[in-house]
């Protein structure tokens, strides 16, 4: 059982790669202190996403690439829920996002973040 | 003191080797815990912090659940307690420099102590002295981890 609930809402995307790593870096160490740990994606953010879009948004001139952070929050527990108005923003199905990611309404975020001890914006 | 694939590994120490943690008893169930030579590898071998989770301290801790945590540029993850009980300490040398974990993790590099709750319950899910480093000799073999 996790000792509290966060969560992060994700709104930067691949139009700002050094704005990308550090929520996903955040999201695995609190997950690694016993947190459930939540990462909302909505606007930009959803875009991180999308199949084969990580792999290519590099936050620092030969670093990894934020798809390597998003597996290691994956790995770590992390939940991903992508809102669904943001898909219809970029014109996204479901099926482009990876796999693992639940797609859920803005309301959910609201009842999400009540349950929460800390929201953080990114 | 044991050496296997380029891992510093001492026989009078308790591993949970799942986790990569030790556990020293230090007499009266207070037990020395830290992290392994293998963590140290694993993590990088350059640590930007290791913070013992302060809200932990006084509390009871469970065996395998997080009581610190390891970050470097490439790795961020859990210090698993070896042994259930009540936190009693963290190693403040740790904050100032957490680079003591990777250069002397079972001296100066200690991450906290635990007064235990059921030692003798759970030193069974531990391995010591020769046929517990042989056994952790295996999981680094079997996932071809190498310290050197």
């Amino acid at each position: 059982m996790a000792d509290d609930k966060v969560m992060i809402i994700m709104t930067s995307g691949p139009d700002t790669p050094r704005r990308c790593a550090t929520p996903f870096f955040f999201a695995s160490l609190a997950a690694a202190m016993e947190y459930e740990v939540v990462m909302f994606f909505t606007i930009d953010g959803t875009l991180l996403l999308k199949k084969g879009m990580a792999e290519t948004v590099v936050p620092k001139a030969g670093g990894k690439p934020v798809s390597d952070f998003i597996q290691d929050a994956i790995d770590a527990g992390v939940t991903f829920l992508a809102c669904t108005a943001s898909t219809e923003l970029h014109d996204l199905q479901p099926s482009d996002l990876i796999d693992g990611v639940k797609m859920v309404g803005g309301a959910s975020m609201w009842q999400i973040a009540e349950d929460c001890k800390t929201v953080l914006t990114f | 003191m044991a050496t296997v694939n380029g891992c510093n590994l001492p026989e009078d120490l308790y591993y949970l080797v799942e986790k990569h943690v030790w556990a020293k008893p230090l007499g009266g169930g207070l037990v020395r815990v830290g992290i392994t030579s293998v963590a140290a590898k694993l993590s990088g071998g350059k640590l930007a912090a290791l913070t013992v989770k302060a809200k932990n301290i006084g509390q009871e801790v469970k065996q395998s659940k997080s009581i610190a945590t390891v970050e470097s540029s490439k790795f961020v993850g859990p210090v698993p307690a070896p042994i259930s009980g009540i936190l009693l300490r963290a190693n403040d040398k740790l904050v100032s420099d957490p680079n003591i974990a990777i250069a002397d993790p079972y001296g100066e590099g200690w991450v906290a102590e635990i007064q235990a709750s059921d030692w003798d319950g759970e030193v069974g899910l531990l391995v010591t002295g020769a046929a517990g480093v042989a056994a952790y000799q295996a999981k680094l073999v079997a996932e071809n981890i190498s310290c050197s």
